[in-house]
């Protein structure tokens, strides 16, 4: 047993608190785009891959390693156009009456795609694990010292989320999005084209993942599926918060990132990736529907 | 009401036909091929197994569990682990593991299958994930990364041989079982919750009960096949787990046609020595089987299966046609 003083234990604390928020950015993309389209888009572990890559390319190449917020938005806007081309090509399909059973058809393209970009990957960076250098010196937030990247991911993370949170409740389209997650029809007859929500909305959701993509590279090392365990975390995230529940991606994503900060303290460092699964058993068990309910409406 | 019973037996005297036809020319092949090409077709047997059952519960039921290979490895582990560690007879090994898969199965399904149906495949996404990283880490028992030593089934000169009959004939129990189960009373219930969960809970189905049963019944299957995988393999590594492998599963069933009996059959056959044959082409297979698959999914939802199917009723009907002119 390791023996605790408050010191150490608030160390932990900011810890799993500073972990599962950043865990909360990319679990944030994966419901806001559930809470739109109704799909769960299962190559977002591909987006964060590329999303870093981009960060990779545009500090090494184009601009310089201080310059790494920079390459955090283009990369951001880079992954965002590319999911606008994918949503227009492949998922707008679906809600246009030629797909018989969305969830199956978009469960089916969005793995393939998955697979498609993994091994593009794989074919254009070769199978080696790139490190983008260090974007600021180590730090402390309180009494925690931590690296300078994680400081910076942290930091952009309540940046980036404050922003999608301001963007969502004060302007035009954030209602208007808050409005289609509530009834896809009502918000037609109000003259607003779906559609085009819809396309951007994927792209805003996959540019979150490119954004913890791009914040996260050099912490956790870029290969071609470095976005596996980052994408578990958000699914056991938007599953212990509420499938669709805003609130419940950071509540979830805290407590998530808590667990698993003590459970590898007091439990088993080995198995800290597990213990989040475990949690999500344990809500499933208790409260089916997560955290904070998004009632489901049956039309 | 004619048309419909004549398309059904010429549908159903081609299917026998060409079945009877295909499990020759298969029964026969050892004797025509080499070592390398009867490895490759016993393991394709093992992805008709995997994909034939994951077929059962994601095309006929309208659940998409995305840890079939995750079941495949614990039913491997299981037998291998007991087998290794208990001196347990390898036959006792394989008929434990199914179990361990299908009560895994049962805990999972207990716990998503009773929300919307999007629970399960994030549920099983995760649970796929978080066995990889356990198989990885306990290496005392598992030997992690190392991967697991596996007692052979058999062993000596013939072995190549015995090991294609037993998963040809695994993969034809499971096949012929799949099919009887689509054909019974329980393959309508599976059928209609696919359709509409709703309308088919209002008829009185226990929706539940039946897509647990039908997770259970899928998860054993693929134990069963990953235990005897292990004992053919000789290896087991957590990379069994990998993503890829599910969504090599996912590509078969598409590319054979999702929804049909022969659909992963064939699927399964094809990718696997298509994977075999352009071996030096290296990830741009996968990449060209991803892009077929959106393809299908996207232009044309029947895959291989449907394009044949489509293709005797065309030829059904152009007889029919002629005969009626006659």
């Amino acid at each position: 047993m390791v023996t605790i003083d408050s010191t150490l234990l608030s160390q932990y604390i900011i810890s799993g608190v500073v972990i599962g928020l950043i865990y909360s950015l990319m679990a944030m993309g994966i419901t806001f785009i559930y809470g739109i389209m109704r799909i769960i888009n299962w190559s977002m572990g591909e987006f964060y891959m590329i999303g870093g890559y981009l960060q990779y390319i545009i500090i090494t190449h184009l601009l310089g390693v201080e310059d790494w917020y920079l390459g955090v938005l283009l990369s951001m806007v880079g992954v965002f156009l590319l999911g606008m081309v994918v949503q227009g090509l492949l998922i707008k399909p679906m809600f246009q009456g030629s797909v018989e059973r969305r969830t199956e058809y978009a469960t089916i393209v969005t793995i393939s795609l998955g697979v498609l970009f993994t091994n593009v990957a794989v074919i254009g960076a070769g199978p080696f694990i790139y490190s983008p250098p260090g974007y600021y010196h180590g730090t402390r937030i309180i009494t925690l010292p931590v690296s300078g990247t994680r400081f910076v991911a942290f930091i952009g993370t309540i940046v980036l989320l404050s922003l999608f949170y301001l963007f969502l409740k004060k302007t035009w389209w954030g209602r208007a999005f808050q409005g289609a997650a509530q009834n896809r029809m009502g918000i037609q007859t109000a003259g607003i084209d779906v559609f085009r929500l819809d396309q951007i909305a994927f792209g805003i959701g996959v540019a979150l993942a490119a954004a913890a993509g791009a914040l996260l590279a050099p912490e956790f090392y870029l290969h071609p599926r470095c976005g596996s365990i980052a994408t578990m975390k958000g699914f056991e995230i938007i599953v212990i918060g509420g499938l669709g529940s805003i609130p419940g991606v950071l509540c979830a994503g805290l407590l998530l990132g808590l667990i698993e900060s003590l459970g590898a303290v007091f439990l088993n460092p080995s198995f800290r990736d597990v213990y989040g699964f475990l949690f999500l058993l344990a809500i499933l068990a208790i409260r089916p529907t997560g955290l904070f309910e998004e009632r489901e409406r049956v039309a | 009401m004619k048309e419909i019973s004549y398309t059904k037996i010429t549908g159903f005297k081609w299917y026998s036909l060409s079945i009877a036809a295909l499990l020759l020319l298969v029964a026969l092949l050892p004797f025509s091929t080499g070592q390398y090409y009867l490895q490759v077709f016993t393991v394709a047997f093992y992805y008709v197994i995997l994909a034939s059952s994951w077929n059962l519960l994601a095309g006929y039921t309208g659940q998409f569990s995305l840890a079939h290979h995750a079941f495949a490895a614990i039913g491997g582990y299981t037998s291998a682990l007991l087998v290794t560690n208990f001196g347990l007879p390898i036959w006792l090994g394989i008929l434990a593991a199914p179990l361990s898969s299908a009560l895994m199965g049962f805990i999972l399904g207990m716990l998503c299958l009773r929300m919307r149906a999007i629970y399960l495949a994030i549920a099983t996404w995760a649970f796929a994930e978080s066995v990889r990283i356990t198989i990885s880490m306990t290496y005392e028992i598992t030997r992690g990364d190392l991967g697991l030593a596996v007692p052979k089934l058999f062993v000596g000169k013939g072995q190549g041989v015995a090991y294609y009959y037993l998963f040809l004939g695994l993969a034809a129990v499971t096949v012929l079982m799949i099919m009887f189960i689509i054909r019974s009373k329980m393959g309508y219930y599976l059928r209609a919750i696919r359709n509409d969960e709703m309308v088919a809970r209002v008829m009185g189905i226990n929706t539940t009960r039946w897509k647990i049963l039908a997770f259970m019944l899928s998860s054993g299957i693929a134990g069963i096949a990953g235990a005897f995988y292990g004992h053919y393999n000789g290896l087991l590594t957590p990379v069994m787990i990998d993503f890829n492998e599910m969504a090599f599963i996912v590509i078969m069933v598409v590319i054979g046609g999702i929804r049909s009996i022969a659909g992963p059959l064939i699927g399964a056959i094809l990718i696997e020595l298509l994977t075999e044959t352009f071996r030096e082409f290296g990830e741009i297979r996968m990449v060209v089987f991803a892009l077929a698959v959106i393809a299908i999914a996207r232009l044309y939802n029947e895959g291989a299966m449907g394009t044949i199917r489509q293709f005797t009723q065309w030829i059904s009907r152009r007889k029919q046609a002629r005969e009626g002119v006659n």
